[in-house]
Formats: C-alpha cells, structure tokens, sequence
C-alpha cells in the first residue's frame, strides 16, 4: 500500500513570553522527534495522554500549524510549503461543539463549507443530501445548528468533514461527548470510510474505540512515541490494550 | 468560482451580523447618535458646511465603526467558534474569504449612511443636498473601495494576535480623526496630517466633501481622486505580499485557536 502521510524526526516547540519588563521566555515541547507513516486506506490512530501531543500532530498535519523541525508530508507535500496541494484533499474534525456556524441550518453551513471547496451546484446539493443522510440529519436539516443537541453538532462537523470527499479524513478526539449511539454511529461511519477506500487518522482517549477501529497506532507520552505496531503487537502479553498502555506510561515516567 | 465563495461568504456575513445586537446598535442607533452628536458640536461652530461634516461625518463614524467592528470582531469569533480554522485552510484561499466577509459588512453598513441622513432630515429637518451627485457617487466607490481594501489587510493582521478585540478598539477612533472624518484634518497637528495623507480614505473623505459642497475645480477633484486610488491600489497590491507573511506567521505561532 501507498504511504500517504510521513513523518519524521518532527518536533514543535510552543514559545510563551511573561512578564511586561523583564520578558521571561517559556519554551514547551509538544512533539519531540517522532517518526510514523500511514499507508492509504488505514484507520491509523495517535494515542496518548492529555498533554502528549496527539492534537500537535494533527494540526501539523493539516497544514494548520508550522513544524519546528522534521518533516511532515501529506501525498508527499511539505505541510508548510506545499499546503495548496494538500489542503483541497484532506478535512479535519476537531472534537467538541466547535467548528459550526450556529446560526445557520445544517444544510446551510454544509453548501457554505462546499463552496469554500469550489464545489459546483449539482454535485453540492447531491453531495450534502447523500452525507445528511448518513450522519442521520435530515430531518433537522433546516433546523440551525443552535437549537441542536451536542451529539448532533458533532454529527454536522462529521459532514462538515466529509463535505469535499476527503481522500485523508483526521479526527480529534471525534467521540468526546458522544452518546452511545452517536459514538457506535460514528465508528460505522469510519468502517464505511475505510471500506471506500479513505484513509482516517485519529486521535482517541477511549482505548476500546482504538483497538476496535485502528488497523495500526502509536502511543504518544510527553511528544514521544513510547509504542507503534497494530493493537495487538502492542497488547502483547498483556491482556487489554489498556494495561498496556497504562503499563507504556508508568515505565515511561520512571 | 471565486464569485460564488465571495457571494456566499457576503451573504453568510449579512445574516451573521445582523442578528448579532452589537451589531443592530453599530447600524442603527450609533448613526442617530453620531449625528445628533456632532450636529450640537457643529450647530455654533460657524461653519456653513453643514452637509458634509454633520451629515456625511456621522455616516461615515458609522460606517466605519460597523466595518471595523464586524471585520476586527469576526476573526475573534471565528477563533472562538472553532471556524477559523476550517476557513484559513480551505481551499478557496483565506484573503477571499475575508473579502467576501468584508464586502458582505460594507454593504449591510452602508445603511448607516441612510440612518444618518434620515436623523437630520427628522430632528434637524436638515436634508442631505448633493451637490454633484455625480461626483458624489463616484466619490463614495472610492471611499468604499479604501474601507474594504484597509479592513482586509486589518482582519488578516489580527489572525496574528489573540488580543483581536483590544486592536479592534484602539484601531476604530484614530481612524476616524486621522482620515478627517468628523473634523477636517487641518486641526491636527502638522506631523500627524502627512500621516493622514497617507490613508487613502482620507482622500475619499475630500473627495465626498467636494462632491456635496459642488465640484467647481474637476481637475483637483480627478488629481484626488488619482493619488486616492493609487494609495489604495498600493496597499491592495502590498497585501498580497503582506498576507504571504502572515500566512506563515500565523502558522508559527500559533494562533488560530484560542489556547
């Protein structure tokens, strides 16, 4: 298979300033030299604390933020340099209630989001029809997004990602504050996306969720890799993948 | 394709503003109050130029304090809302979409323009006369034109800070005083009026005076008119440079979302 994502010694430093005289500089290193690849058509999932770096990645990845150093390159294109080529290709979904324009219906926020991707009319409004169903809005299409509860505002950004077709779909932390049945809805439509050949990547708190879904992951501690394979190479001899992450971070820390 | 973003993004901008209350007040009661304002200021200053310092002054305090206001406001909530980033990195390009948000806010704020017009007419019974109408309009795309192209490179500057709604309010009043808006620029200081000179709307402002007061000299309203344009076509030009930084910047440190 392909490799569609590759990165390699990336790091990224946040750099703080405090103090109105006696400006005191604060350096916080968010990813410290980590190497991954994802090949295309994987559920590919970055796991780790708060605090590890999974969002850090992610937003590299989407050409949202620069690279202190390393590479990182989506369909062989630099993030940094070459985020015109990537950018028409790629959606991304930040968990949470964001990402949605409030005072506008479902339908109306998706034809805005298809017009910033240059989709012509017909294929828009066939496209929006064809993801409301899927992410079961259309009988609140017309409905804004004010009046929707928080499991179906993260079924809008869902769509909203799914908009342009994306070839590489990254979700952060997609489930957070989803229902059972919004979280089992969201992890079919994943099994759908890689069943149509998308590539997804995604970060996730909930461990049973990534042993289900991802076909390979990495285990992020403190901006490093601490564990990269499939789930089971991981687990190993333990006998969940939550010991074993659990076991990855205290041996870690020691 | 780039005209449908814009539409879109104008008439997305339309409906958010106005259902925004800060924003109704900007639009419809700071004209009344501009006007009432600045006629009391004006009523016993001897000044025969009624029209143009009271009438077209208030209007324009307002029109653009409703541009600078929802410009400047609207990446601040963007931020807020988590949408600034889906629209930096979508493909129909950021300095698009921020035209089309700008366009959109001009547009709906041109009618503070009429709100101040219709303040004089009723409290004042003071009718706004042009003139050169002709002029007059050609004067006013102008000073539209430096507005939307000065409120553009301010709204993609401040994707830079987190501190948008601190630069919003220092931005809004020198503005006003430095391109001659409420008062003629003549009682600035004289180091402060060669900066004055150097905004374009403060020729746009000359040149909406010229046109209500009666154009009687079309070369020296045609010359204005030239280095208008030139100052705004200038920073149009230096803007897309400009927002090659910024695009890099904003990705260095950082701000796109709120921390």
């Amino acid at each position: 298979m392909q490799t569609i994502i590759e990165v390699k010694e990336l790091r990224r430093e946040y750099v703080t300033y405090k103090g109105a005289i006696h400006r005191k500089k604060e350096v916080v290193q968010a990813v410290r030299g980590i190497d991954f690849t994802v090949k295309r058509g994987e559920i590919f999932g970055l796991l780790g604390q708060n605090g590890a770096g999974k969002t850090t990645t992610i937003k590299m990845l989407t050409t949202l933020l620069a690279p202190t150093s390393g590479t990182c390159k989506v369909f062989g294109y630099d993030t940094f340099r070459e985020e015109k080529q990537i950018r028409k290709r790629i959606n991304f979904i930040f968990g949470g209630e964001m990402g949605v324009y409030r005072r506008l219906s479902a339908e109306d926020n998706l034809r805005y989001f298809a017009n910033l991707y240059r989709m012509d009319v017909k294929e828009r409004e066939r496209r929006i029809k064809d993801i409301l169903e899927l992410v079961e809005l259309t009988g609140a299409a017309d409905r804004l997004a004010e009046t929707y509860s928080k499991g179906m505002i993260q079924r809008l950004q869902i769509a909203r990602g799914l908009i342009n077709d994306p070839e590489i779909l990254f979700m952060d932390e997609p489930t957070v504050g989803l229902d059972p049945l919004g979280a089992h809805m969201l992890r079919d439509l994943i099994r759908k996306l890689r069943d149509a050949g998308k590539t997804v990547l995604l970060t996730t708190h909930y461990l049973p969720e990534a042993e289900e879904l991802c076909d390979r992951m990495v285990i992020l501690n403190h901006g490093k890799i601490v564990a990269s394979g499939t789930s089971a190479e991981i687990r190993g001899d333990a006998e969940s993948l939550e010991d074993a992450y659990i076991r990855l971070i205290k041996e870690d820390a020691v | 394709m780039t005209r449908s973003v814009l539409l879109s993004t104008m008439l997305l901008q339309m409906k958010q503003s106005f259902v925004r209350p800060m924003y109704r007040f900007c639009l419809i009661v700071s004209p009344i109050l501009n006007t009432i304002l600045l006629y009391e200021m004006f009523r016993n200053s001897g000044s025969a130029n009624f029209a143009s310092y009271v009438i077209l002054g208030s209007g324009l305090m307002s029109l653009w304090s409703c541009i600078c206001f929802s410009s400047a406001g609207d990446i601040h909530r963007e931020r807020y809302s988590g949408t600034l980033a889906l629209i930096f990195a979508a493909p129909a390009g950021f300095p698009v979409i921020i035209l089309g948000k700008i366009l959109g806010n001009t547009l709906l704020s041109m009618a503070s323009l009429l709100m101040s017009m219709g303040t004089a007419l009723v409290v004042y019974r003071a009718p706004m006369r042009l003139a050169s109408p002709a002029y007059f309009c050609i004067a006013l795309v102008g000073m539209i034109g430096s507005f939307v192209v000065i409120s553009s490179v301010i709204a993609c500057l401040l994707t830079l800070s987190r501190r948008t709604t601190l630069y919003m309010n220092c931005i809004e009043i020198p503005f006003i005083l430095l391109c001659g808006i409420s008062f003629p620029i003549e009682v600035l200081p004289a180091w402060l009026q060669y900066v004055s000179r150097c905004l374009a709307p403060t020729w746009a402002v000359e040149l909406l005076r010229m046109a209500v007061q009666g154009v009687t000299d079309s070369a020296g309203f045609w010359r204005n008119f030239g280095i208008m344009s030139a100052l705004t076509m200038g920073l149009a030009l230096r803007s897309t440079w400009l927002y090659q930084v910024i695009d890099r910047a904003v990705r260095r440190k950082a701000t796109l979302e709120v921390c």
